[in-house]
């Protein structure tokens, strides 16, 4: 009676795991020692990334014009208003003025064979675009890449940290969940030795001293040109008088968070001071719970809300259509934070005006890039940015097939 | 006969033994796979990381298990948890850790005391109280902060994260230490002392635990009260070795504890299981995560694992007493000698009929 | 966990005074009620504007209408005396994948599909709850993880977007309307379903063999069994409503989503519980109506309503949402205790 029933269990676990072993495969990567021969370098300077292309058909690696112009950081920035660009300098500019304490220095043996530990922030189907793009990146250069997600969890991250360490791997690759927690993280690879790159998500200032470099999104850069786009717009249907604008947010506390509303408020305090701002809130990522939000601000603005700028151009943007269909309104303005599928759709169907091209696979393909560069030797700046594009009806059609 | 019912009965004592340590057994089988076949498993680094991974999750665990003993349900660990991190980092820099840690943990308390207060004196289902005690606590912890997490980089901050994480000796780092401390005075406390046996009763069998004069709701606050100091205690470790606080810091948490406290042994009805074994069962994921992350498998897998397990364990049980549901009452010797009876009268009737 | 029963009555306790009465029979519909008059109170007062139009009364039903499809299913898992059904969000998201990937067989297919994947799900809380009397709560969180690793397994991390799976564009529109669909240009499609089910529902509970048999099992599971009733079909019937209405309700969030996504339908396992619990019907079982789940559904809408036209922050609306709710289950529970009733 008991017996078969606990035999069964403990069989069952003892045969589950070792399929699971043998069903996932080694993945695992071996420190890259095999990298050191001579002749590597040159090799590995020799490859070209340049040809590689992303799904939808741009190109992977677009190297950067000119880097953005960084004004110089204000003694106190938070004692300005909050509506003055120069608020968010730390947040905006963080790495431009790192203290950098202790990074290792490059071996310049060529990237040829090196291993790599890829760990981004959680399960989503951009991360894994932006892994697919990382990945054709390191096979370029035959690296041993390991992907790793924690799965939106910071205990489960720091353990992939603690465990990525243990590995030894030639180079650590990360997306901090939160601004806030990546200091410690990047401290303690730093102190471990591991060279380290930081991307996608913009940690916080502290963090910046400890890795080599921060690569990704010019997240505020993009939104200032999205509101200047969006104002305009505005300016063209409505005119300049009683325009209100709300904003529906990410996630709190990460750095988009702050660039794509604050950004816009910021930019637009300057380049179009006539457009005000009636409200920001963080629906989270939900349409019904956008939908709810976005009704409610007709309700309560009615007439004087003429703009809407998105965090997210997908669950945030249908909702804020369906809100707008219902009440029918079609003369609000609507711009949001790119591009999946469903938000070119609504581009290409005309609703949304314009959305920022982030490209998630050249997201993670630059980090791989800046480490391979790294390991032959080049200079590194403190910050890339990924290339800058607002995406309109004009040109949309350029961006299919989807990353994500 | 009497040969049979001693082999009977030894066989009986083994399967009872593999049936009520069945998590320590199954802890042994999934450190040995892990041990053979995961790479770097064995390493002191990786083993450390288990530990340290396991203290935050091990602490609330405590308290939650006293909480199923007694019958309750606790839906609100896992924003205790965040409630304290927030609490004891927010703190720091206008009274110190030694300020905001005793308050981070005595705040983890009052909420317990006030779900224990509604869930005895008002008669609320626990699972109402927490639930609600839940979603009001995150909106709490969101409208304080702004929406910010809060990390600290100050020289002092790290020099105590990297205190609360250096190992002492292989394994241990002082926050794994305070973690076994607490898991070990719990467990003599519930198993050596009669105070803590009464928990035991209240859960199992709360007429004859009041009828015998103990004080019910008293023991029910408690258990209430040291659930929210455990999940406080270690939010605020937590928090205070990565020298940061997130807003949903704990919430996978809850269904984390709830998994593993289960499957460790401690039932739903009340009355049954221990903190060692929660502990181990919290162990046992650890390392059984750990190792997939060491195979180098996506989420899915651990996903899948942890409800297969889960499934595993409950329908275990719900079968167990399936079965014994059908022969309650039943004598099985004298079942036997009904069956004997009946022979006799077939061959009887077999003989006379010839 | 069986609450146990204690303590005698003592009629001296027993408060049938009118207050105790009426909130005991309409209990939600007086907050919802109290609801409406302080949003009248606001606008009148001029804190708030429009919130007693028309539009404005449609766009909270609009809000509610999935959470109202969803928990109205989940009523009759909490009326058997089973908690909640926490394998409803993983359902939800299973039905979207399985419907966006049926659509290239067409629309009725991929409904037909969809359905059928809440029956099954259904039918496997059933078995293990009302015939192995495993853990409501624990069983169907475990339902809950195994669903969520059987999708990333079967779809790999990935998104499927029905106008690409679809056969014809016919069948996408069509999936496309599960959601968009409006009589009169203004009544959508989930409203509809929302209110037929409340009312196919209600009478269901309250006038069919199996509500009363169902209310029996809530009550009281052992004397329910010992009088003929099958209890294990009951709670297995209640079991599989769930899942079907988790599977409506999973299709029209894919809709809306335009996506089949493994995040569809993450929260509404609570949310729904809220509901059910707010709308009157006891997690002890056996008592509540269907038409108070709408009514704690509506409740729901209202305060969110009237705390956005506020300006009140989202958090906030979470910490105040968290408060209401202990407070109408406490009046709740307070209530039925003074008029003799339910000793939880």
């Amino acid at each position: 009676m008991k017996r078969p029933m606990t035999l069964v269990l403990v069989l069952l676990l003892a045969l589950a795991l070792p399929a699971a072993v043998f069903a996932g495969g080694q993945k695992e990567a071996a420190p890259g020692a095999a990298a050191a021969a001579a002749g590597n370098l040159e090799r590995s300077l020799a490859v070209d990334t340049s040809g590689l292309k992303s799904e939808d058909g741009q190109p992977l690696i677009i190297l950067q014009e000119k880097q953005r112009e960084v004004p110089s950081r204000p003694a106190n920035p938070d004692a300005l208003p909050e509506d003055d660009p120069l608020h968010w300098w730390d947040i905006e500019f963080a790495g431009w003025n790192a203290n950098k304490q202790n990074i290792p220095e490059s071996p310049k043996d060529g990237a040829i064979g090196k291993s790599i530990v890829f760990i981004v922030h959680g399960d989503h189907p951009w991360t894994t675009a932006c892994t697919l793009g990382a990945q054709k990146i390191a096979n370029a250069y035959n690296m041993k890449f390991k992907p790793l997600s924690p799965n939106w969890d910071l205990a489960v991250q720091n353990q992939m940290i603690d465990q990525a360490i243990n590995e030894r791997p030639d180079m650590i690759l990360l997306i901090p969940l939160d601004a806030k927690t990546a200091p410690q993280q990047a401290r303690k690879i730093n102190q471990a030795g591991i060279p380290l790159i930081l991307f996608n998500t913009l940690p916080s200032a502290a963090a910046m001293d400890y890795c080599i470099t921060w690569t990704g999104p010019d997240d505020f850069g993009q939104f200032r040109m999205l509101s200047r786009v969006w104002a305009d717009e505005m300016k063209r249907i409505h005119g300049t008088s009683g325009v209100g604008v709300a904003y529906t947010q990410h996630a709190p506390g990460g750095s988009p968070y702050f660039a794509r509303c604050w950004g816009p408020i910021s930019e637009l305090s300057g380049y179009a001071p006539w457009v005000k701002t009636l409200d920001k809130q963080a629906p989270g990522f939900e349409a019904d719970k956008t939908m709810q939000l976005v009704s409610d601000w007709l309700t309560r603005f009615g007439r004087d809300l003429k703009g809407i700028c998105a965090a997210d151009d997908s669950s945030q943007a249908l909702g804020i259509f369906e809100a707008l269909e219902k009440a029918g309104r079609r003369d609000v303005v609507v711009v949001a934070a790119g591009n999946s599928k469903v938000g070119m759709d609504l581009v290409k169907d005309g609703k949304l005006f314009a959305i920022t091209y982030q490209t998630a696979e050249g997201d993670g393909a630059l980090a791989v890039q800046t480490a391979a560069d790294w390991f032959n030797g080049k200079e590194i700046p403190p910050v890339k940015y990924l290339p800058k594009h607002i995406i309109t009806k004009a040109d949309v059609e350029d961006f299919y097939p989807p990353q994500w | 006969m009497n040969n049979d019912s001693k082999k009977g009965r030894g066989r009986e004592k083994t399967l009872t033994f593999i049936d009520r340590n069945r998590i320590f057994l199954l802890f042994g089988v999934v450190f040995l796979v892990m041990a053979l076949f995961a790479p770097r498993f064995m390493t002191s680094f990786n083993l450390t990381t288990i530990m340290r991974t396991t203290a935050m999750n091990a602490t609330a665990a405590i308290g939650f298990t006293l909480i199923l003993i007694v019958g309750q349900l606790d839906l609100s660990i896992g924003t205790i948890i965040t409630f304290a991190g927030v609490v004891g980092l927010g703190l720091k820099q206008y009274i110190g850790y030694g300020g905001s840690v005793p308050i981070a943990i005595l705040a983890g308390c009052a909420i317990g005391l006030i779900n224990g207060l509604l869930v005895a004196k008002a008669k609320i289902s626990s699972f109402i109280v927490t639930l609600g005690m839940l979603t009001l606590l995150q909106g709490a912890i969101y409208t304080i902060t702004r929406g910010n997490s809060i990390s600290l980089s100050s020289p002092d901050a790290f020099a105590v994260s990297d205190w609360l994480a250096r190992m002492i000796i292989p394994l241990i780092t002082p926050r794994v230490v305070i973690t076994l401390v607490l898991v070990g005075g719990f467990t003599v406390f519930l198993r050596l002392t009669r105070v803590g046996r009464n928990f035991y009763m209240v859960g199992g069998n709360r007429q004859t635990a009041w009828l015998s004069g103990m004080d019910t709701d008293l023991y029910t606050i408690v258990a209430f009260v040291i659930s929210g100091f455990t999940a406080a205690v270690g939010g605020v470790l937590f928090a205070m070795e990565g020298a940061a606080a997130t807003l949903n810091l704990g919430n996978t948490s809850l269904m984390y504890v709830i998994s593993a406290v289960i499957i460790g042994g401690t039932a739903m009805s009340g009355g049954k299981g221990g903190v060692l074994k929660s502990f181990f069962a919290i162990l046992m994921l650890d390392v059984l995560y750990n190792g997939i992350i060491l195979f180098g498998l996506g989420n899915e897998v651990k996903i899948f694992i942890a409800g297969i397990i889960l499934a595993a364990v409950v329908l275990y049980e719900a079968y167990t007493r399936y079965k014994h549901d059908k022969t309650v009452g039943q004598r099985a010797e004298l079942l036997k000698e009904v069956d004997e009876l009946k022979e006799r009268i077939k061959t009887a009737k077999h003989r006379a009929a010839v | 966990m069986e609450p146990t029963k204690t303590a005698a009555v003592d009629s001296r306790a027993l408060g049938e005074s009118v207050v105790n009465r009426v909130f005991v029979t309409v209990g939600v519909y007086l907050i919802a009620g109290v609801l409406l008059l302080l949003g009248i109170g606001l606008q009148l007062t001029g804190a708030i504007n429009n919130f007693a139009t028309a539009q404005n009364m449609l766009n909270i039903i609009d809000a509610v209408s999935m959470l109202g499809i969803v928990a109205v299913g989940m009523a009759f898992v909490t009326y058997s005396g089973h908690y909640a059904d926490l394998s409803v969000p993983t359902t939800m998201a299973m039905t979207g994948y399985v419907a966006v990937e049926m659509l290239k067989y067409g629309f009725f297919a991929a409904v037909a599909a969809a359905l059928l994947v809440g029956i099954v799900v259904g039918l496997i809380n059933a078995v293990a709850i009302g015939k192995f009397r495993a853990n409501p709560i624990i069983w169907t969180l475990a339902v809950n993880y195994m669903s969520m690793g059987v999708i990333r397994l079967v779809w790999v991390n990935k998104q499927i977007y029905p106008d690409m799976t679809a056969s014809t564009v016919r069948a996408s529109q069509m999936f496309d309307a599960i959601f968009r669909l409006r009589f009169f240009g203004r009544i959508a499609l989930p409203m509809v379903m929302m209110i037929i089910l409340v009312i196919v529902f209600q009478f269901v509970l309250r006038k069919t063999k199996f509500g009363v048999q169902l209310k029996m099992t809530g009550a009281a599971r052992t004397p329910a069994r010992f009088s003929g009733i099958n209890v294990e079909l009951m709670i297995g019937i209640a079991f599989v409503i769930c899942a079907l209405t988790a599977a409506v309700g999973g299709l029209t969030v894919t809709s809306l989503n335009r996506v089949g996504a493994w995040y569809n339908g993450e929260g509404y396992d609570f949310r729904a519980v809220t509901a059910v619990v707010i709308g009157g019907v006891t997690l002890a079982g056996g008592r509540g109506s269907i038409v108070g789940v709408l009514g704690g559904v509506l409740v729901i809408g209202i305060l969110n309503n009237i705390l956005t036209l506020l300006g009140v922050g989202t958090f906030s609306q979470d910490m105040i949402r968290g408060a209401i709710f202990i407070v109408v289950v406490f009046i709740n529970a307070r209530s039925l205790r003074k008029m003799g009733r339910d000793y939880e």
